[in-house]
């Protein structure tokens, strides 16, 4: 049905997120490619995905996994040219499908040419690219990031003898955004990049560009005005293209990047993600009811970004003393399994491989208001090895079949860029795409799905939303409105079975029809209607008036 | 003369084995209806025990402290004492019930004026019995109340309540049995009531200190007793 | 069994069927039973939550109230303790949903019905551990929450009685009649046998629910007194925990009567029912007990003596014809005796005490004349006692009250066999 209002493409997209390496190897050098990709983008339309976001491909020491950049203008060798990222460009283009690639403004790899001249000498021209200090103690308020690796904000440069500031791993020096020709050369990387046809950027670590004294050097006031100026020149030159920003605050401090709808088209609701999980575990939709009523409103023009699990660890950051503990005391007994503030596990481990939690969890996803991400290899449920260091335990080869390597690449499995998943429940052999390609009845095919009903609508994307609070804590009940039509979403968080009364009184009259098998369900009279749910079980109605 | 005299006799031979013939046969139904009553009655007094021993009312009479009476009395039990009084009332219904068979003109009123009476008998030792157990209960309740509220003399108010029960008891019983019933009635009423207005006279003028405190302490709201003395609690 | 069940089915209304429904399966469930507490359960409401948060903050719990038909407001102010994401409240940060849910008697009005409506509530909602506080425990803390139920959710007991320290002529029933008979006849060192805050688990709720046919006389007092005595049939775990000082309530003294039909006439009853359990035991053994020691206050107390002791002398002599039923001949000439003396100082031994006391519980069993006026035929006797008790530790420490108290349960242990011969007669 077509909408009064145009909607922008990125609040009906369902975005996939992918690293070029893990996906698809080519050539048969263990690392996958962007040839491999582009041979791969079949399977990512059949499963209904409209927009996929690469992590970091640039070309880098790969000391943290492709964050770390020394060059803007290339494509890392280990994934081919930059041909061949053009043409897998144009393939995904070709089959209706955007890209959102990494831009990662804050700081570079200590091997950016910039780098090693700022550093050579306190007087050459590149020098204020970068933040220098004679001493270790300026903007002390910053808290570090890195907690497991890092002690200190500043590093000692033996070659100029002074400090330089680095919010993430000592060797990624922050950018100096208080210089003009900084600021010029990062939207010239832009341009670049969106004059081959890039659709949208995902800017990185973006509230720490800019730092001030006797702040926390996060969401200053400079920041904003960067980013204001970059959306600017975005509006004026390359219009439809979208800027997603990555910045792991509480929604009240995430609210001020969309401004007036003049700065990030969409954020990612980091403190929703860990509270989902939480809601689950509790049987109680308290923790994910309270975040969105603390979620302020955003401009009609922007957009959350949900997810479930990332490249990262899942970040407890956004919750208090009491929730980390119950969520480390329930989803990461083995200290192995936490790090930095979070819990480095892939998504169908932490919920114990569970079927139904794992449909619950993507039926609450594609359902709240939000461009719904998914992480590679969690439509089939792929699982972790969290002995790989770091969060490389999520960034395993993505599992193509049972065969050699998992149908990840023909070379020796020694040479591939990391091990396989090989465990009974887990592995390769047991979890891949051929193998449930065939079962009807399959996760990879019930993702499908479900992305092939939210796109039946786009009141998902683009509606309202609004909380029905019924006397049975254990369910999560919200309906959806756009323009003319209503959808009512119901939600199990519970292990048991559950009967919940909802109050639809200003529906009265409505039909109820089960989105997925299309049945009909008793219309709303006066009483409160009575549903009953399965364990974990959800429904989405649309309410129709015949 | 002498045929005549045997005529006679012959004659009042046969009047008399005529009225033996006429009366016997309904001799020896009363004897079976005798008979027959007897083991109805038997019956109904075992029916009755069982209907007494299954609702308890030994329990309940020992409750309301008349096994006491009857024990003091020398009575049987209470359940066995109705069972009983049950038995011979039935047995004595029946035997009546032949006699009135023999046709005996005069007695038969008498006996259906004796049936008709003997309901309310039954009603009228119900009252009394129950009037009993009711006078002693309360007036023990009173004693009781009283002694733990530290009222002046308590004895007084207890034997006070047991016997206007006792009489209410009384003038329902004679009247439910329709002996003198005017009298009585009349004889309680005045009694009644003159003990009424003395208790009002004497309560208004004498003690209407006593009904302001009383009345202060049920409703007042909030007021405490500024005590010089410190209440034991209990628990 | 079928009159059982009728009882439950009848004991939950719909409506708060419906709510049980939506609060789901707790961890601990803390049940206050009400009537007209609109002063003080506010106060109460807000501690007892956050007691459960503070020490249970992870666990599934629930305040459910059950209210006489007050018409202050009290189920409401209960309410007002629930924590949800319906009402966001600032200043209250839970991990979960806290339900405070209220329902009326379905039948008639009686604390022993409370106790049984909260007792279905847990079952239904399979709560592991239960805590019932009284509405009218002003002196609560959060740290009762922690001492009533740890020993029930962690450290698996069945049944958590209180302690308290107390004044020492506070609770003068108590300390010589219903803790030393308790003690002697089952067996067991329990304090406050009569407690109006507790915890039970789930085991022994449930055990109660199936074996109690709840009649008139369970309802009307004593629920509590047959929850213990269920335990101590059942050998459940039972222990105590001190819960802190117990302020003197403001008392009349006309209230001994009610007292002692609830807390004696609920005891009285009980040895019937439990003849064979408490006639076996002898002598009595300690239980567990955790918390600070409970000690006695000695605060100098004005108590009007000279009163107690007419009352105990017009008692004695306005009922003697009924303590002639219930008395044995010798006991109430003993007893004439310490009435009628005006200058030898007033005594009212504890062997005389006991004597009294098991011929009234047997006078009891036989039912020699109504049971609540052999009831109230104690309280009298019960004041001489009390002057007694004054007198003897007017002027001890804690611990000579302490010790007198003792030698009363003991006397009361000696004399058991009196009382089992004198009850089969």
């Amino acid at each position: 049905m077509p909408l009064k209002q145009e909607v922008p493409w990125y609040k009906l997209a369902v975005i996939y997120q992918a690293h070029v390496r893990t996906f698809y190897d080519s050539n048969g050098d263990g690392v996958g490619d962007f040839q491999g990709l582009d041979q791969k983008l079949d399977y990512l339309k059949e499963l209904g995905i409209d927009t996929i976001w690469l992590m970091p491909f640039f070309p880098s020491p790969l000391r943290d996994d492709g964050y770390d950049i020394s060059d803007y203008y290339s494509v890392h060798s280990s994934y081919g040219t930059l041909e061949d990222f053009r043409t897998f460009l144009k393939s995904a283009h070709a089959r209706q499908i955007r890209v959102i690639i990494e831009m990662v403004l804050n700081h570079t790899s200590d091997q950016h040419p910039w780098f090693q001249q700022s550093r050579s000498s306190q007087d050459n021209p590149r020098r204020d690219w970068y933040v220098w200090s004679d001493t270790d103690t300026g903007y002390s308020q910053t808290r570090i990031i890195f907690l497991d690796t890092e002690l200190s904000n500043w590093a000692w440069d033996p070659i100029s003898k002074s400090y330089y500031w680095h919010r993430f791993f000592s060797h990624q020096p922050d950018l100096n955004y208080d210089n003009p020709a900084v600021r010029e050369e990062m939207w010239n990387v832009m341009k670049f990049w969106l004059e081959m046809g890039v659709d949208a950027f995902r800017l990185d670590a973006v509230p720490y560009l800019v730092e001030r004294e006797g702040t926390n050097c996060e969401n200053l006031p400079e920041t904003h005005g960067i980013i204001k100026e970059l959306r600017r020149k975005l509006d004026e030159q390359f219009p439809g293209k979208m800027l997603l920003a990555e910045a792991n605050q509480w929604p009240v401090d995430l609210r001020p990047y969309f401004a007036d709808g003049d700065e990030f088209h969409m954020a990612f609701h980091f403190p929703l993600m860990p509270r989902m999980f939480m809601g689950v575990k509790l049987e109680d939709r308290k923790p994910i009811t309270e975040i969105l009523q603390q979620t302020p409103e955003i401009p009609p023009s922007c957009q959350w970004c949900l997810f479930l699990r990332n490249h990262d660890e899942l970040t407890l950051e956004m919750l208090t003393t009491v929730e980390r503990s119950y969520m480390n005391d329930t989803y990461a007994r083995d200290m192995d399994m936490r790090l930095n503030l979070g819990i480095r596990r892939r998504l169908a481990p932490l919920l114990d491989n569970d079927r139904r939690r794992i449909e619950l969890m993507h039926g609450i996803l594609m359902s709240l208001p939000g461009t719904p991400n998914i992480y590679y290899g969690d439509e089939i449920g792929m699982g972790d090895n969290i002995k790989l260091g770091d969060r490389n335990g999520v960034r395993t080869p993505m599992q193509w079949s049972g065969g050699w390597n998992g149908g990840f690449s023909a070379a020796e499995p020694e040479k591939l860029y990391a091990p396989l998943i090989q465990d009974p429940v887990y592995g390769y052999p047991a979890v891949n795409v051929v193998s449930q390609k065939k079962t009807e009845h399959s996760l990879l095919n019930w993702i499908a799905r479900i992305i092939a009903v939210r796109k039946t609508t786009s009141v998902f994307g683009a509606g309202s939303i609004e909380f029905l609070y019924p006397a049975n804590h254990r369910i999560l009940a919200y309906v959806r409105q756009l323009e003319n039509e209503t959808i009512l979403v119901v939600n199990n968080l519970s292990n048991a079975a559950q009967a919940v009364e909802l109050d639809l009184r200003r529906y009265k009259g409505n039909i109820l029809i089960e989105m997925f098998g299309k049945n009909i369900f008793p219309r709303v009279g006066d009483l409160p209607y009575l549903l009953t749910l399965g364990p974990y079980q959800f429904y989405w109605f649309r309410l129709r008036r015949i | 003369m002498r045929q005549m005299i045997i005529d006679e006799l012959t004659q009042a031979m046969q009047e008399l084995t005529r009225g033996f013939a006429h009366i016997l046969p309904r001799i020896i139904v009363l004897v079976i209806i005798a008979f027959a009553g007897w083991v109805v009655a038997y019956l109904l007094k075992m029916f009755l025990r069982s209907i007494l021993r299954l609702i308890k009312f030994d329990k309940l009479s020992e409750n309301a402290g008349a096994s006491q009476l009857l024990t003091k009395a020398a009575l049987p039990s209470a359940t066995e004492l109705l069972s009983r009084f049950m038995f011979w009332m039935a047995w004595l219904g029946f035997i009546l019930l032949g006699v009135s068979v023999l046709g005996i003109l005069g007695l038969q009123d008498e006996i259906a004026r004796f049936f008709l009476f003997l309901p309310r008998l039954f009603v009228a030792l119900f009252i009394l019995f129950f009037g009993l157990l009711a006078a002693s209960f309360f007036s023990r309740a009173a004693l009781l109340a009283a002694v733990n509220a530290n009222l002046r003399s308590p004895r007084l108010l207890s034997v006070s309540i047991r016997t206007i029960i006792i009489v209410f008891v009384l003038s329902m019983f004679f009247e439910e049995l329709g002996i003198a019933e005017q009298t009585v009635l009349v004889a309680f009423g005045t009694a009644f009531g003159a003990v009424m207005l003395g208790l009002a006279i004497a309560f208004g003028t004498g003690g209407k200190d006593l009904a302001q405190q009383f009345l202060e302490k049920r409703f007042s709201v909030g007021k405490k007793d500024e005590g010089k003395e410190d209440e034991l609690s209990p628990l | 069994m079928a009159e059982v069940k009728v009882a439950e089915e009848s004991v939950l209304t719909d409506d708060f069927l419906r709510q049980l429904i939506n609060v789901g399966e707790v961890d601990i469930l803390v049940g206050v039973p009400t009537h007209n507490n609109a002063k003080t359960i506010g106060a109460i409401a807000e501690t007892i939550q956050a007691g459960i948060l503070t020490f249970f903050p992870r666990e599934r719990a629930a305040i459910i109230n059950v209210d006489g038909g007050s018409r202050d407001g009290t189920p409401e102010l209960v309410a007002s303790a629930a924590i949800d994401d319906a009402r966001p409240n600032a200043k209250m940060y839970t991990l979960r949903t806290f339900h405070s849910i209220s329902t009326q008697y379905a039948s008639s009005p009686a604390r022993g019905t409370a106790l049984h409506t909260i007792m279905a509530a847990a079952e239904l909602l399979r709560a592991k551990a239960c805590a019932v506080i009284s509405p009218e425990s002003t002196q609560i803390t959060t740290d009762w929450l922690a001492t009533l139920l740890r020993p029930v959710y962690t450290a698996d007991f069945d049944l958590v009685l209180p302690t308290y320290s107390r004044h020492r002529f506070d609770g003068i029933l108590l300390t010589n009649l219903l803790y030393p008979m308790t003690r002697a006849l089952y067996g067991l060192k329990i304090r406050e046998p009569f407690a109006l805050d507790y915890a039970f688990s789930g085991r022994l709720g449930s055990q109660f629910l199936t074996q109690n046919a709840w009649h008139e006389e369970t309802a009307q007092a004593g629920s509590e007194t047959q929850l213990t005595l269920t335990a101590i049939a059942g050998e459940y775990r039972i222990c105590q925990s001190f819960l802190g000082t117990k302020e003197r309530a403001e008392r009349h003294s006309a209230d001994l009567v009610p007292a002692m039909r609830q807390t004696v006439g609920a005891l009285f009853s009980s040895l019937e029912t439990n003849f064979s359990l408490w006639s076996a035991r002898t002598g009595s053994q300690p239980i567990p007990t955790t918390g600070d020691e409970r000690k006695f206050s000695l605060e100098p107390l004005r108590i009007n003596r000279k009163r107690l002791r007419e009352m105990f002398s017009t008692g004695v002599a306005e009922l003697e014809s009924i303590f002639q039923s219930i008395l044995s001949p010798a006991t109430l000439a003993e007893l004439q005796g310490i009435a009628r003396t005006e200058d030898v100082p007033f005594r009212y031994s504890a062997e005389l005490w006991v004597k009294t006391i098991y011929e009234f519980a047997a006078a009891y069993h036989k039912s020699v004349i109504s049971r609540d006026h052999i009831i109230q035929a104690l309280a009298p006797l019960f004041r001489g006692r009390a002057l007694t008790f004054l007198a003897e530790n007017i002027n001890g420490s804690a611990d000579d009250v302490e010790n007198n108290i003792e030698s009363l349960c003991l006397e009361f242990e000696r004399t058991k066999p009196y009382l089992l011969e004198i009850w089969k007669q």
